[in-house]
């Protein structure tokens, strides 16, 4: 279970977070909605650092290495799993057996035919869908996800959340777009200026409350 | 800025009365002629008697800057420690033929003592780059990482991928600079080319003179032909195996060397004086003999190199904002500005010690050959940079037509700043090469570390050096804050 | 891997081993230095038929490289200068002085000038050097600057710094006499050997340049080998050296030193050489 009771982050002068309660259990899917610079990537990372060992993260800015290529990128999501020895001789030569659990994670996402290319040469949807890769080959129990859908097509969009939300049993992602938010989470959480607007299950969130959210300052 | 130029300026031409500027020779042009003659009609049969010279110059470089980048990489994870950083800019404050004047005594003269006066001062050269080009680079993929997993994982694939590209530019260029080291190493005796150039200069042979010059051009020019990155590590290896053959290193040399020879001789004298070989120590007498190397060599040594330096700082500059405009495509075009690159890169790829060597033979020992050799190789580098930051300006719809007031008006402005940043990077640079000049006869700290050393007196020699390694590391410093303080930077992997 | 590092010892200790039975000399090079492979080259080949080993001669760029070099047993023979020589010996323990050329007894450095200089030639100091431009040779040379050097200051009480000009080094001996002959400098020191041999082949135009002054007669060149030879290359082996040398009469490998012939020397007679050095400051007291 992640619980913060009555955080409050700031950076510099600026209040991030405004005492914020939450509680999410085990096996939730949680959407964080809400205007831009309402806290919600402060709210993930807050969260991330609780759970750090046992949770993956896909950042907004992908933060791939983009001289590397799509299988070295998945594959460091592992890289504290083996012996640094073994790192460096799979960097030189991609061993087989990796090679084998990389692959069915990017055919699921449609990018097997880009394993071995350069991520700097790949366009930002399939950029996006890389780190995606990688969070999901951490093979762990939790997973954040800041904006994972934002370079990607809207068809596609809702694939790949489907894939999240089955592949991980806790998954806490922040969306733009409300309609995805309540396709694939049970529970919404409304941000507004650092502060929880509101916090409901996903068929309790009306056009009433989103109207609130959404208003100009 | 502009006070910082003028003050420059005005300190450059003070100094400039208080430099010697003679030309001796009572009929340079008669000389200069001779040179001509041999620059039109090489003697290429002299390249092939000294093949085994060219082999070695290319051996030496490629053992020295594979140790180099070896130990510098090594050096670079560890430079945030301060004793690290203050280790590399103490080796690189000493030019490599210091180095090779320190190394010759204790190796002997065999391909070490090469090998190792070009690994040493380019091991704190490439610590101190890679570490910035580390710094420099994106590290926001090591946020992705596993909180576990080690650091070494974590370098070779989250940082080292990202910053591959540019050391292998940067040490790319420094093996041209290795080369060009490797050839004057020797002037003070190493089998290299240097060795045959100089012979030849001393004896007027021009046309061998310039016909090993010409193979020298072709080698750097053809390297990106010959050395790729796959294959380099065979020539490494290769350069290793042939220098196993002669390479003869005996610790008690070495030993002798730098527990022995180096120490003041006031602390040896009685031991030499009655044959014992003891050491004793008196601080009183060992302060009086760094007091009288001082006041006899060491302050007249540091005053020649400062007014050598100073003036060569403006002269450079002055050479650089003329010749910039020639390879810049605002000002030139076609032909000629080919022909003006072509002709920069030749003159930045001799080496300035050879230059100055030649200054030497037409002018006499005066300052004026040494001003002109290092304002000339430095003036080409950075006319060649400044040349092309030029080029990166979109010129404003309403520029000058004229090309007089465009350059005034509209593209020195702009380019001033990095002219400025490329100049003060490379201040500490033309320091070295003042000092090192003094071994041609100027008065500069190269011309005392010389005498010592052919007096046979390591001590001194080793003092002086000391001194010229303390000066440059303070005009490093303040180059540092005068940069800072300008708010000029530069990426230093173009500027070297 | 282990293969080719095993190799690589074994190539660097193969080598080694085979130095160990050549006998390495040097010369200090005193005068113009191209081909002085295929001149020196001859007296190894000469050395190597009497001696029944291998002989290698080692080129050097500068004085106190060859100092160096028999300092760390690169060579074990040198042809030294007298300030080179002590230098040496002194550095060297057991190391001894076993030949000299028949001139080196009763060496002289002339002191020559531009003719443009009007200096004439005179048996007493010519004091009126003074201010002139001036070269000596190398920086480690005795006939070019230790000596001059002395009498300099013994005539004139100072350091030639502030006596002169200008003083320059040109290096050797035939730079001395070129650059003096082209006027770069007004008045030279130049070894009496080298300046009469460049007189005999016509290289000097005596128009232009001129001896003013000889020093008087001190003890110059020497053959010095180290002391450890005879452990080396068998008992006894100095004193054949030592004859190789006195005996050595073919013209063309005389020349190339240039002396009449070789005669038998030892340390004590570099004494004087050595209380100069002392008293100008070259060699510290």
């Amino acid at each position: 279970m992640l619980r913060l009771d009555k955080v409050s982050v700031s950076y510099k002068d600026t209040l991030a977070l405004k005492n914020i309660t939450i509680h999410i259990q085990e096996g939730q899917k949680v959407a964080l909605i809400g205007p831009s610079g309402a806290g919600k990537t402060t709210l993930l990372y807050t969260l991330y650092e609780l759970e750090k060992q046992h949770a993956s993260f896909v950042y907004q800015d992908y933060a791939l290495v983009p001289q590397l290529s799509v299988f070295h990128n998945v594959y460091m999501g592992r890289l504290d799993h083996y012996h640094t020895a073994y790192n460096l001789f799979n960097l030189l030569k991609p061993q087989k057996k990796e090679i084998e659990k990389v692959a069915p994670i990017l055919d699921s996402l449609g990018m097997l035919d880009t394993m071995f290319k350069r991520v700097g040469a790949l366009s930002g949807g399939q950029q996006q869908r890389a780190a995606i890769a990688r969070a999901m080959f951490r093979k762990v129990e939790t997973m954040f996800a800041d904006e994972p859908v934002s370079s990607i097509d809207p068809h596609q969009a809702g694939t790949v959340l489907r894939l999240i939300t089955h592949a991980t049993k806790t998954v806490i992602f922040s969306l733009h777009s409300v309609d995805l938010a309540l396709q694939f989470a049970e529970r919404i959480i409304g941000m507004r200026l650092g502060q929880i607007l509101f916090d409901l299950p996903s068929d309790q969130v009306n056009d009433h409350v989103l109207s609130q959210l959404y208003k100009p300052c | 800025m502009l006070k910082t130029s003028l003050l420059f300026v005005s300190i450059a031409f003070i100094l400039l009365f208080a430099a010697d500027l003679e030309v001796t020779t009572l009929n340079p042009w008669q000389e200069l002629q001779r040179m001509a003659i041999g620059a039109v009609v090489p003697d290429f049969m002299a390249v092939y008697a000294v093949k085994e010279a060219f082999l070695n110059t290319v051996v030496f470089a490629f053992c020295g800057i594979f140790l180099s980048i070896f130990m510098g990489s090594v050096l670079a994870f560890f430079f945030e420690w301060k004793p690290v950083r203050l280790f590399c800019a103490f080796i690189r404050a000493v030019h490599e033929l210091f180095w090779a004047l320190i190394f010759l005594p204790v190796v002997g003269l065999n391909p070490l003592c090469g090998v190792f006066a070009i690994a040493v001062p380019y091991t704190g050269i490439f610590a101190k780059v890679y570490a910035e080009i580390r710094q420099e680079s994106d590290h926001s993929p090591l946020k992705a990482f596993p909180p576990h997993s080690s650091r070494v994982s974590q370098f070779f694939y989250g940082v080292l991928p990202a910053i591959y590209a540019d050391i292998k530019h940067y040490s790319a260029y420094r093996l041209e600079c290795a080369l060009r080291s490797s050839a004057i190493l020797g002037f003070v005796g190493l089998p290299t080319l240097g060795f045959h150039l100089e012979t030849a200069f001393r004896e007027g042979l021009y046309s061998e003179v310039f016909a090993i010059l010409y193979c020298f051009y072709f080698l750097i020019a053809s390297l990106k032909y010959w050395i790729k990155e796959k294959v380099s590590w065979i020539y490494v290896v290769l350069a290793f195996v042939f220098i196993s053959k002669e390479v003869s290193l005996s610790w008690q040399n070495f030993t002798r060397f730098f527990t022995y020879e180096i120490l003041p001789w006031p602390m040896r004298r009685r031991g030499v004086l009655d044959g014992t070989m003891d050491v004793s120590f008196s601080s009183d007498s060992v302060w009086n003999w760094g007091k009288n190397i001082l006041q006899t060599e060491g302050f007249d040594g540091v005053w020649n190199t400062i007014v050598l330096t100073q003036v060569v700082l403006v002269g450079t500059g002055v050479m650089t904002l003329i010749v910039f405009p020639l390879v810049c495509q605002h000002f030139q075009q076609g032909i000629p500005r080919r022909c003006s690159r072509y002709l920069l890169i030749v003159i930045r790829t001799t080496p300035e010690y050879i230059l100055a060597y030649a200054f030497l033979q037409l002018w006499g020992p005066s300052m004026l050959p040494a001003i002109v050799a290092i304002g000339l190789h430095n003036g080409a580098i950075l006319g060649h940079l400044t040349g092309q930051n030029a080029d990166l300006i979109q010129l404003r719809a309403d520029t000058p037509r004229g090309k007089i007031n465009r350059y005034f008006f509209e593209v020195l402005p702009r380019v001033y700043g990095q002219f400025l940043a490329f100049l003060f990077y490379r201040w500490e640079v033309m320091m070295r090469e003042s000092a090192i000049l003094g071994i041609l006869g100027i008065y500069t700290l190269g011309f005392y570390i010389d005498s010592a050393i052919s007096d046979d007196k390591m001590d001194k020699a080793v003092f002086l050096i000391l001194m010229t390694a303390l000066l440059n590391m303070v005009i490093d410093t303040t180059s540092q804050v005068i940069r800072k303080r300008l708010k000029i930077s530069t990426k230093l992997t173009t500027s070297g | 891997m282990k293969k080719w590092i095993s190799g690589c010892f074994a190539i660097i200790l193969f080598s080694t081993l085979a130095q160990a039975q050549t006998l390495s000399f040097t010369a200090i090079p005193d005068q113009n230095t191209a081909r002085l492979e295929q001149r020196f080259g001859k007296v190894a080949q000469y050395l190597a038929d009497i001696l029944k080993i291998d002989v290698k001669y080692i080129p050097v760029k500068s004085y106190s490289a060859s100092v160096n070099a028999f300092k760390n047993d690169q060579v074990q023979l040198a042809w030294f200068g007298g300030l080179s020589g002590v230098q040496a010996r002194r550095a060297v323990a057991g190391s001894q002085a076993i030949a000299q050329g028949e001139e080196d007894q009763y060496f002289v450095t002339y002191l020559i000038a531009h003719a443009s200089t009007g200096l004439q030639r005179s048996d007493a100091f010519p004091k009126s050097i003074a201010g002139k431009t001036f070269t000596f040779g190398s920086k480690g040379s005795t006939s070019g600057r230790l000596m001059p050097e002395y009498y300099i200051r013994q005539s004139f009480d100072q350091a030639p710094k502030s006596i002169f000009k200008r003083v320059g080094f040109s290096g050797d001996h035939s730079k001395t006499i070129a650059l003096v002959q082209s006027g770069s400098y007004q008045v030279g020191a130049v070894n009496f050997k080298v300046w009469e041999r460049e007189l005999k082949e016509g290289k000097i135009d005596t128009s232009q340049v001129q001896v003013i002054w000889k020093t008087p007669t001190y003890v110059d060149y020497n053959w010095t080998v180290r002391g450890d030879v005879d452990k080396k290359f068998g008992k006894g082996f100095t004193r054949k050296l030592q004859n190789a040398l006195i005996t050595m009469h073919d013209k063309t490998l005389l020349d190339s030193f240039p002396r009449k012939q070789f005669i038998k020397a030892d340390n004590s007679m570099y004494a004087p050489i050595l209380e100069t050095a002392m008293n100008i400051g070259i060699i510290e007291k």
